[in-house]
């Protein structure tokens, strides 16, 4: 029988492993909706023989498996959960303080050189219709989180206050998943007309000014090098099985701010341009006083301010570079959230 | 305001600091990590002979 992609479950660690190759318990595993119907499809790379003398053809006669990839976009609309979560994973430093129900996760990038270059792992498992007859039902043992994005625009409706969250994985792959997920976490969102924006001293919510808003960060994960000797095979000790990844390593770090304004008489941003003036960028999303993402670019300039119109009123769409500030870095994350044990 | 156990980049003894982004996020970038509380070390009342 033809199976709805909307049958689509998809659970994750909320917890992280306790390395690449050890799966998530289902005890710290949770259950979340989605938005976007992309699968998580684990492809195999091979290679022949092809290219070997002796046979007398230029024509393969064996092919062999090389590696795996696997690789998914977790679309979402912004809830205070996915937002510890992704902070949590994404930057790859988390401090958990509080008590239940109401937790606070303070995270930052890693500190390459006392917590290394390794990001937090997680297995993420896709399932359709579970069980005897099992449409899919796979899990991606040691994923990390590539990158995040999250985008406030004008408008009362969910789909105004989102963030997609890009993953990366080992390549090891456990099918069936063995996994019973537990019911899915009902998630308290973080709509935009609870947005909270200050950007080099400008109150662009108190002004009225703000149209929209993205931010994100990129670890430009290093996955070539998580193939070395020793990495492992998707089966272990069977070398036929492909070769997995045996770390997934940050490369250069990247953090994301644009937005764009309503531009008017005195409006700061082309001279804060030209000025190269800096200061913070302080942006916050609510729930309620215990369900709340708080995140903090802690020296930002403008690269780009260029005035143009949206809906027929002259706006200026900014493009902010963060910069390292010597104290706090480059940002930092609070997200408060009634979840116990994000990455822990 | 609750508190966390922290340890520096270098090892040590841990560390029991308010748990404020102002506080924390310093030290997070400096390499200071969330521990465990140190074990609380019993007093021995035993009498020696």
């Amino acid at each position: 029988m033809s199976a709805n992609i909307r049958e689509i479950l998809i659970g994750f660690g909320k917890g992280k492993q306790t390395d690449i190759a050890t799966a998530n318990l289902v005890a710290n595993i949770w259950q979340l909706k989605k938005l976007n119907a992309a699968l998580a499809n684990p492809k195999l790379n091979t290679e022949s023989d092809a290219e070997e003398f002796g046979k007398g053809h230029e024509f393969a006669t064996q092919v062999f498996k090389t590696s795996w990839d696997i690789a998914g976009t977790i679309e979402k609309y912004l809830s205070s959960d996915i937002a510890a979560w992704a902070m949590a994973f994404g930057l790859g430093k988390v401090v958990k303080s509080g008590a239940t129900p109401n937790f606070t996760y303070t995270c930052t990038p890693l500190n390459p050189t006392a917590d290394g270059i390794e990001l937090p792992y997680f297995s993420f498992i896709e399932q359709i219709r579970p069980g005897g007859s099992s449409v899919i039902d796979r899990m991606a043992v040691g994923c990390a989180v590539e990158g995040w994005t999250i985008m406030v625009g004008s408008g009362p409706g969910r789909a105004n206050s989102k963030i997609n969250i890009e993953f990366v994985s080992s390549g090891k792959l456990t099918e069936p998943s063995g996994i019973t997920l537990p019911a899915a976490t009902v998630e308290k969102l973080l709509p935009s007309a609870s947005l909270t924006l200050t950007i080099n001293s400008v109150d662009y919510v108190t002004n009225k000014n703000i149209v929209s808003l993205d931010f994100g960060w990129k670890n430009n994960i290093r996955l070539d090098a998580g193939f070395f000797p020793g990495s492992g095979f998707q089966s272990a000790g069977d070398a036929t099985s492909g070769a997995i990844r045996g770390r997934l390593e940050c490369g250069n770090r990247q953090g994301s701010l644009k937005f764009v304004a309503r531009f008017a008489s005195g409006s700061p941003e082309l001279t804060s341009l030209k000025n190269q003036t800096t200061g913070t960028a302080v942006i916050a999303l609510q729930y309620d006083a215990n369900n709340k993402l708080t995140v903090t670019f802690h020296k930002v300039s403008f690269s780009a301010a260029e005035v143009g119109d949206t809906d027929g009123l002259v706006t200026v769409a900014v493009e902010c570079q963060p910069q390292y500030d010597a104290t706090n870095g480059v940002l930092s994350a609070v997200a408060l959230c009634n979840t116990d044990g994000i990455c822990q | 305001m609750p508190k966390v156990w922290m340890r520096g980049p270098e090892g040590g003894e841990p560390k029991e600091v308010e748990a404020t982004p102002e506080i924390l996020v310093p030290l997070l970038v400096q390499g200071w990590s969330q521990c465990d509380p140190p074990e609380e070390v019993t007093e021995d009342v035993r009498e020696h002979s």
